[in-house]
């Protein structure tokens, strides 16, 4: 389309009859006006007032932490059976099936007899998830039919290096460095999150 | 035979459906869109069994329901399989087979791509109500070296015992004991031991057979599937690679009815691993290990090569046809030398080539489905080009064609023969002339096959380039003696779906089976002696594979162009060929491997291999096929005709070629009978050549232009055997294990052939020998080591051993001359 032809459609635009009434508010100045200038300022500085009493609610992180649900979705853990300490991972790769960023890697092996590595005949020889992509949706830990991964509550995981941000299985299998605070029953919520 | 079918309509669910009569409901079905779930039928197998009851449907009449993949379409037939009915049987099925299966689909290697996942979640309850004990069963054990058997998880489809027993014919896959307790297994738990049983994993439905090659080593939703060509022999059946990380991590068939039926032998499924061996040659090299880089190499082969013009010849072997083609262009046009040839020993003349090349008398693969009788003639299709072996066996099997075998050595076709001729070593020539003499209605050694073959109509002949030239050239005699038989009949006879025309009431179709997997593209791609691209008759013929040799020891000439090839292995005459290496003062090789070979190269570069190359081959029934790249190449290697064309650039001859497409334009455009065919027309299917438009524009074999050629470019004038008292006439043959696939291969490693020597059991109770013992064999001032084997089968006063052998390798006792062996008892067997 040529520019000319274009405003002339725009012009024809304007020219219809279809023009859109603006609603205004009330003039300014009166009474009216005056309650608009200050009573709604002042209503306004009740809610400050009040609050001011409760001290200031500012989180200091990161010396202090945002509490998280209990089924809040943060890194990835993987798990050990508790009695054997095998691993509940066998390298099925459904769950780098299940993701839909495509961010885990499932290289599988065979357990050998005597250097048992997990519990099933193959174990994941290498596990891996990038969290640089991970978009946290939870569905690796809803496909994985071992529970042996799950969501954990850790959300500190901002690095200076993508690479560190591959995490292996020796990472997911460790604990978090610093634990996250879980909120308690009924916590009112502090902060933002 | 398919043209009188009647075509049927039925209804299926509601929908109108035309079938072919006897066609089975539940591929009727599929045509209608229809699907109906199985696990035993498989078309491939032969015969529909009816064992796992899945494919149930009703028909309208019938009150009990039928299995659709043995109940043969009816016109008027009305067929449904979504009633309450069907359903609830389906349901059954599918949870009385879960009854006893393990699930444990997260640790099974078919999880993902498993037919029996796929038809729980599509026609299964979604529950069971079994809360008892499954079955159980010591798992996993090894059925092979090579597969994996978890019985819990098999559900007695029957399809691996129906493979063994009626496809590849080994008869050791059984079903043993009865009830829930049934197994598949083989006698006395000995292993599952044929080259063809991978296949058995391919058909498997569920996990219960899977490879341990590919143990888990990848789920389908990790890897890339590539579809390409197997050239590790000449059936170039079509495969898929399984590719992870660039690596192939599995071979698959990619069923071509025209090619390989839907099979590949275990060569071609388990051979992937030696891509990646540490004897691969993976950057350019120089004499004595130094690595350069291409630039370099190329620079130094170039200015090798030229100072050496006119005085190099090229031999070529493992190559695609443009690679052949590039050759020929290096060693014709840049270095103005004739000489090059593409086969291990003297071939026979262009002019038989031509005349053996014209398409009426070319058999296709799918002609062997359709022939009265096969004659297997100097060849053994199971050591050579092993997927023409299940095809014989098919068309006896399956359609009744008798099978007669003409050959040195016993072939394992042999049980299923009609008549059975042998002849000596060397006397291939003098028996296909005996042959063409008896059915003309002589008496003689070939009269009992001549019987079977002369009221046959449609003969197929399977025969080998191991034959020699002087019997190869014998052929087209052979091939006019059913002509002559039935002169004055109708000379435009039918003309078949492969495009065997018919020049008589009797047809007689060819089929090679060349020494090298891509031998007939070579060949037309030009790299011979006296024949250029297109089998073009050529101004200066040169000099053939032994005459190079020669040559190169007297000095004539001087520089040598390695493709492919390992003539210190694979070529007759080791000492020979050791002293004609020597000789020769520069030598550019392209090698996959360090080989003996590659080692006396000046320059060596690397060689893709099928999973890595791309380029084009053709079948020995005239099919281009195209090798696509499937997987990275390891190390710093470049692309085959890349190399070959900036050689050629560097030695002045500018070919235009830069790119794989380029290469296959100027291939097209040399060989005027491949001139219609385009990328698109090779699909993935591959086209024949014959069955083009440019099939036409192959040359008469009428020499008319050029040099005439010799029919025989054998250095012996002789092949008569030269009679030594109390010694054995040898003959060898090519072991299906031998090379590269047992040595560098660590899956197949425990197939690596050690040299045999068999013999008659006459002639090993005159030599006192039993079967094990060890031996001297010794020809001339050469020997080597072998085990005996008495063989029933073979004639007395001949012996033969496998070429090929590391370390015994019969190719060093042969000197072009029919030779025979004494043989001396070194040690017995150990009792
Ligand atoms: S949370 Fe979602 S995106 Fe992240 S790894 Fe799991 S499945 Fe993939
Ligand atoms: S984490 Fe679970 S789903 Fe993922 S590979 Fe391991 S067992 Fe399979
Ligand atoms: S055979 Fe199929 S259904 Fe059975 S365990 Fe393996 S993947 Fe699962
Ligand atoms: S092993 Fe597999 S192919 Fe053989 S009978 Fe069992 S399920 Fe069928
Ligand atoms: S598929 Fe028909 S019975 Fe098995």
């Amino acid at each position: 389309m040529s520019d000319q032809s274009f405003y002339r459609q725009a012009g024809s635009y304007l020219d219809s009859v279809d023009v859109v009434e603006v609603q205004r508010g009330p003039e300014p100045g009166g009474v009216g006006g005056a309650y608009r200038a200050f009573g709604e300022t002042l209503r306004g500085l009740k809610t400050t007032m009040s609050r001011l009493i409760e001290g200031p609610l500012t989180i200091e992180y990161p010396e202090e932490k945002t509490p998280v649900y209990p089924r809040f979705r943060g890194r990835h853990k993987l798990h050990r059976f508790e009695d054997t300490g095998l691993e509940k991972c066998v390298g099925c790769s459904l769950c780098a099936a299940a993701c839909p960023a495509d961010c885990i890697r499932v290289v599988a092996a065979e357990n050998i007899p005597g250097e048992r590595v997990s519990s099933g005949e193959r174990y994941a020889a290498v596990y891996e998830i990038n969290l640089s992509r991970c978009i946290f949706c939870g569905y690796c830990e809803i496909a994985c039919p071992f529970d042996a991964i799950t969501m954990g509550h850790d959300y500190e995981m901002a690095d200076y290096d993508r690479t560190n941000l591959i995490f292996t299985k020796e990472m997911l299998l460790a604990e978090p460095i610093e634990r996250t605070p879980l909120k308690s029953e009924g916590e009112e919520t502090k902060g933002a999150l | 035979m398919s043209s009188e079918k009647r075509e049927v309509t039925l209804t299926i669910d509601g929908r109108e459906v035309t079938a072919i009569e006897g066609e089975m409901l539940h591929d009727a079905a599929r045509k209608g869109d229809v699907e109906i779930p199985v696990f035993c039928y498989e078309p491939k197998l032969g015969a529909p069994v009816g064992a796992c009851r899945m494919c149930l449907v009703e028909v309208e009449g019938i009150p009990k329901l039928q299995t659709s993949c043995s109940t043969p379409v009816r016109d008027g037939m009305v067929v449904h399989t979504r009633t309450d009915q069907v359903k609830k049987a389906q349901n059954a099925v599918v949870e009385f087979l879960l009854v006893n299966h393990p699930l444990d689909c997260p640790v099974c290697d078919k999880g993902g791509e498993c037919p029996l996942q796929d038809v729980t979640q599509g026609w299964g309850p979604g529950k069971s109500r079994v809360i008892d004990e499954k079955r159980h069963f010591e798992k996993p054990i090894e059925l092979s070296p090579l597969v994996a058997i978890d019985r819990e998880r098999c559900i007695l489809c029957y399809r691996c015992v129906r493979f063994s027993q009626e496809v590849s014919e080994d008869a050791q896959l059984q079903l043993l004991d009865r009830g829930d307790r049934t197994y598949v297994g083989t006698f006395d738990d000995r292993p599952y031991v044929s080259p063809f049983h991978g296949n058995i994993t391919d058909l498997c439905p569920v996990g219960a057979l899977t490879n341990y090659t590919y143990r888990f080593r990848a789920r389908p939703w990790d890897i890339e599937q590539a579809g390409s060509v197997c050239t590790l022999c000449p059936s170039q059946c079509n495969v898929s690679f399984t590719v992870r990380d660039e690596k192939v991590k599995r071979v698959i068939v990619r069923d071509n009815p025209g090619v390989d039926d839907g099979w590949i032998c275990d060569r071609g499924r388990y051979g992937f691993e030696m891509f990646g061996a540490a004897e691969r040659v993976t950057e350019p090299r120089l004499k004595g290990g130094d690595k350069v880089s291409y630039e370099d190499a190329i620079a130094r082969a170039a200015k090798g090569l030229a100072a050496r013009d006119g005085k190099v010849a090229a031999l070529v072997g493992d190559a695609s046809n443009e690679e052949g083609f590039l050759v020929g262009e290096i060693v014709r046009g840049a270095l103005h030398s004739p000489h090059l040839d593409s086969r291990p020993a003297a071939g026979p003349g262009i002019d038989t080539i031509l005349g053996l090349a014209r398409p009426e008398l070319q058999a296709a693969v799918p002609d062997i489905d359709e022939a009265d009788v096969i004659l297997v003639l100097g060849t053994d299709p199971m050591q050579s080009s092993p997927i023409l072996d299940l095809r014989i066996r098919k068309a006896i099997r399956r359609n009744g064609a008798r099978l007669v075998v003409a050959t040195e050595r016993p072939t394992a076709l042999d049980g299923g023969a009609e008549a059975i001729a042998r002849f000596a070593p060397g006397q291939a020539a003098h028996f296909v002339g005996e042959l063409t003499a008896a059915i003309g209605g002589a008496e003689n050694v070939a009269t009992p096959l001549a019987e079977s073959l002369r009221d046959a109509s449609k003969v197929v002949v399977v025969w080998g380039e191991r034959l020699g030239p002087a019997a190869t050239a014998e052929l087209l005699n052979f091939v006019d003696a059913f002509d002559t038989k039935n002169a004055g009949t109708d000379v435009d006879g039918p003309k078949t779906q492969d495009g065997l025309e018919f020049s008589a009431h009797q047809h007689v179709g060819l089929l090679e089976v060349p020494e090298v997997a891509n031998a007939r593209g070579l060949r037309e791609a030009g790299v011979l002696p006296d024949a250029g691209p297109g089998l073009a008759a050529l101004a200066l013929n040169g000099h053939g594979t032994e005459e190079i040799r020669e040559a190169l020891i007297d000095g004539s000439l001087d520089g040598l162009i390695l493709v492919g090839v390992d003539p210190l292995r694979d070529f007759a005459d080791t000492a020979r060929w050791e002293e004609a290496l020597n000789a020769a003062s520069f030598i550019v090789a392209f090698s996959t491997f360090t080989t003996a070979t590659a080692a006396k190269a000046d320059v060596l570069f690397p060689l893709e291999t099928h999973a890595e190359k791309d380029g084009t081959v053709t079948h020995p029934d005239g099919r281009l096929q195209r090798v696509r790249p499937a997987a990275g190449r390891p190390g710093d290697i470049r692309p085959g005709w890349q190399t070959l064309s900036q050689l050629s650039l560097a030695l002045g001859h500018d070919t235009g070629i830069t790119s794989q497409p380029t290469a296959f334009a100027a291939l097209t455009a040399a060989v005027p009978f491949y001139a219609s065919i385009t990328d698109k027309s090779i699909g993935g299917r591959g086209i024949r050549w014959q069955e083009t438009e440019s099939a036409a524009n192959l040359p008469n074999s009428a020499t008319d232009a050029g040099a005439a050629s010799a029919d025989t470019q054998r250095v012996s004038a002789s092949d008569e055997a030269v009679p030594v008292a109390g010694a054995l006439a040898l003959g060898t043959y090519r072991d299906l294990w031998a090379g590269p696939i047992t040595e560098l291969n660590p899956p197949l490693k425990f197939l690596k052939p050690s040299q045999r020597l068999e013999l008659s059991p006459e002639d090993a109770a005159r030599l006192s020998l039993d079967s094990g013992d060890t031996v001297r064999v010794t020809q001339g001032d050469k020997s080597l080591e072998a085990t005996v084997a008495i063989r029933e089968r073979v004639p007395e006063g001949v012996c033969f051993l496998a070429e090929g052998i590391a370390g015994a390798n019969a190719n060093s006792l042969l000197n072009g001359h029919q030779v025979s062996v004494q043989i001396e008892k070194l040690s017995e067997v150990p009792a």
